[in-house]
């Protein structure tokens, strides 16, 4: 059975769903005999889950139009 | 109710089990004449697309009866609105055919500032991230519940005949003038999810209890799904829909039931959209498809059990669905006709695929909450999953880039164009440079300074990666050399490796760990976590898990192979959780 370490290193793919089956197969065996494992891929893929619907670095839709005029206005006086 | 029938399955096609709710007692409309009138009425002759629909009249009579309901009867809306919302629909999907057909019947140019098109639009590109503050936008602006049920009814029939326009691609009518050139629409990248769902209207439901509509429903279903309830107090639009079920769902005479069903849960997972892949996932297991099957044909088809002639049914009419990033490859009628399907099951499955559009932007417009617990609860990231497998990770040219033909008008020399990348692109590039500078102010004006990188460097753009893998290279580039100004010794390389970081935190996190923190600190929460990660694991899982890159594009973007870029990210993410875990580990400790 895998270890601790070794279940670290690869389950990244199980997390993403692209793990192959002998490799899920080796992993699934891992976390039905630990628990710790079990809490931490499922914190991770919380984690994952609270990271990506944050919108903490998203440009709120008003400041859109700005950027695009400031573009698009430096764009137009280097080409004229 | 549903109920799961033991049936083993094998190959699709042995699976249509006729026996089932297939009474003809409940129909409730007469078998009508083979003619058209209101469609010659509406229109001033019957258009090429229901022309190349002969092969099953009944689904150009539903149809028939859809448009004169949604489209030409009064109702709140005026014909001017909605032909406004129509036109939109068209433009946003791309279709010409339809841009000409819709464009026929307008009176004068719709005015596409309109909240009603600006909601529209966003239904018809970016259904699942409707809320109920986008219904509460349109209510403060005046429209009323019936009036914003007919603007969401008409853009999905909008979408439906783009749909059916794709897939059956009509010849022009000599009756209709070739558009103009399209013009650019503004339909903003959506930011939130909508975290609960719900119904987005308030209409009273079931007040046609004893309707023959849902009469039909209940035969057909067992119950009445949630969809249709909400929709029961304009029993006219009830009756409409049910009818088009009744001539393109339930017949058999061309594609089987299971086909058909296939068909809707691919599409409705393509559309990202929970409450229809719910739903037909539950009418497959009641036909004898095991849920666990369902479940393989929402996250891939290719992977399940289904024989080689129905993945490529679900190849083709899986192009057809209206998301945003959906596939620019064109349904390929040659395909199915190698694999023996006939003329009349071609026309049917693009006319399942319209229906599929069709309720699941109906869904996505009124808000129906799943009629049983959903086995898959779609989220903003799965929008990104659906293509990876097609993704090539270099050297060769991406067939799916959506941003492919504005930028041949760029390299032509059409600036103006231009503006419309920029607007599709600023969000993501901002959110990155936010993520790596920290300072708004920063990345403002780093944003500027990618957008003028990328227009002066187009023409050596060789599609080789899609335009946006491009502008992230772009991006990255600019937002370390911010970074280098602000902080010249600061090196990007770590001494540690990627391998070896071993987890300090592991008591359980709480379920639901968004709960435990007020949502207005969540973001500061993650905003602070992710910035004191080290930048080369910082950068990682902005492209990953906030600008929600495929590996292989974030790989490509940081120029590094597939296994480094997996390291990184997942030491990340690990590093991420070590930094939130104080917040959200359960507060009972018994079971950590």
């Amino acid at each position: 059975m895998l270890s601790c370490a070794d279940f670290l290193a690869e389950f990244g793919d199980y997390i993403d769903d692209t793990a192959s089956s002998d490799l899920r197969a080796h992993l699934e065996e891992h976390l039905r005999e630990c628990k710790t494992c079990q809490v931490i891929i499922d914190s991770t893929r919380k984690t994952i889950d609270i990271v990506t619907e944050s919108g903490c670095f998203t440009l709120p839709a008003e400041a859109v139009d700005p950027i695009v005029s400031a573009v698009m206005s430096r764009i137009r006086q280097r080409t004229t | 109710m549903l109920q799961g029938l033991a049936v083993k399955r094998e190959n699709l096609a042995l699976y249509w089990q006729p026996r089932l709710f297939m009474s003809q007692s409940a129909t409730i409309f007469n078998d009508p004449p083979r003619s058209y009138p209101q469609l010659i009425a509406t229109y001033g002759f019957l258009p090429n697309l229901f022309q190349a629909q002969s092969a099953i009249p009944q689904a150009i009579e539903a149809e028939q009866q859809l448009i004169n309901t949604v489209l030409v009867r009064q109702g709140r809306l005026s014909r001017s609105q909605k032909d406004a919302i129509l036109n939109a629909v068209a433009t946003v999907r791309g279709c010409d055919y339809c841009r000409a057909l819709f464009g026929h019947s307008l009176a004068a140019l719709p005015d596409r500032n309109s909240g009603l098109v600006d909601f529209s639009l966003k239904l018809a590109k970016h259904g699942p991230w409707v809320s109920q503050s986008d219904v509460l936008i349109l209510k403060n602006s005046g429209f009323d519940e019936r009036a914003i049920l007919e603007a969401i009814v008409t853009t999905g029939v909008g979408l439906m005949l783009c749909t059916l326009a794709d897939g059956l691609r009509p010849q022009l009518d000599a009756e209709l003038r070739s558009p103009a050139s399209s013009e650019l629409l503004n339909v903003p990248e959506p930011i939130d999810w909508p975290k609960t769902p719900g119904a987005h209207l308030g209409l009273p439901t079931d007040s046609t209890a004893d309707s023959p509509a849902y009469a039909v429903l209940r035969e057909q279903f067992g119950y009445v799904p949630n969809l249709y309830r909400l929709q029961s107090a304009v029993p006219d639009l009830l009756d409409a829909e049910v009818r088009l079920l009744q001539s393109v769902l339930f017949p058999e005479e061309g594609l089987n039931r299971v086909q058909k069903e296939c068909v809707l849960l691919a599409i409705s997972a393509a559309n990202l959209n929970t409450y229809c892949t719910t739903l037909h996932s539950q009418v497959l297991n009641i036909l004898g498809v095991p849920l666990e099957e369902s479940d393989q044909i929402v996250k891939d088809h290719r992977d399940s059990c289904i024989s080689g002639t129905d993945r490529t049914l679900l190849d083709e009419t899986r192009k057809l669905a209206s998301l945003p990033g959906r596939s620019s490859q064109r349904f390929e009628t040659e395909r199915l006709r190698a694999q023996g399907f006939t003329e009349r099951q071609i026309v049917e499955a693009v006319v399942v695929s319209g229906l599929a559009n069709f309720l699941n932007t109906l869904q996505a417009g009124v808000g129906a909450t799943a009629d049983f617990p959903p086995r898959k609860v779609f989220g903003p990231k799965d929008l990104y999953l659906f293509s990876d497998r097609s993704r090539p990770i270099s050297d060769v040219a991406f067939p799916e880039d959506p941003d492919s033909a504005l930028v041949a008008r760029v390299r032509d020399g059409n600036i103006d164009v231009f503006e419309e990348l920029v607007r599709r692109h600023s969000r993501r590039v901002f959110g990155t440079l936010a993520g790596l500078l920290g300072n708004i102010d920063d990345a403002h004006d780093a944003t500027q300074e990618v957008f003028l990188k990328a227009f002066e460097n187009i023409g050596r753009f060789q599609g080789r990666s899609k335009f946006s893998t491009w502008l992230t290279s772009i991006a990255i580039n600019t937002g370390t050399d911010f970074l280098r100004q602000r902080k010249p010794s600061e090196s990007l390389e770590e001494t540690q490796g990627d391998e070896g970081f071993r987890p300090k935190q592991v008591q359980k996190w709480a379920d639901d760990p968004e709960r435990l923190v007020a949502a207005s600190q969540m973001n500061e929460l993650v905003r602070e976590a992710v910035l004191r990660l080290p930048e080369k694991y910082r950068i990682a899982v902005l492209l990953r898990d906030i600008n929600q890159l495929s590996t292989e594009e974030a790989a490509s973007v940081l120029e590094l192979s597939v296994p480094a870029l997996k390291a990184r990210v997942l030491r990340g993410r690990l590093m991420l959780r070590e930094s939130l875990a104080p917040h959200f580990i359960r507060q009972d400790k018994t079971d950590a």
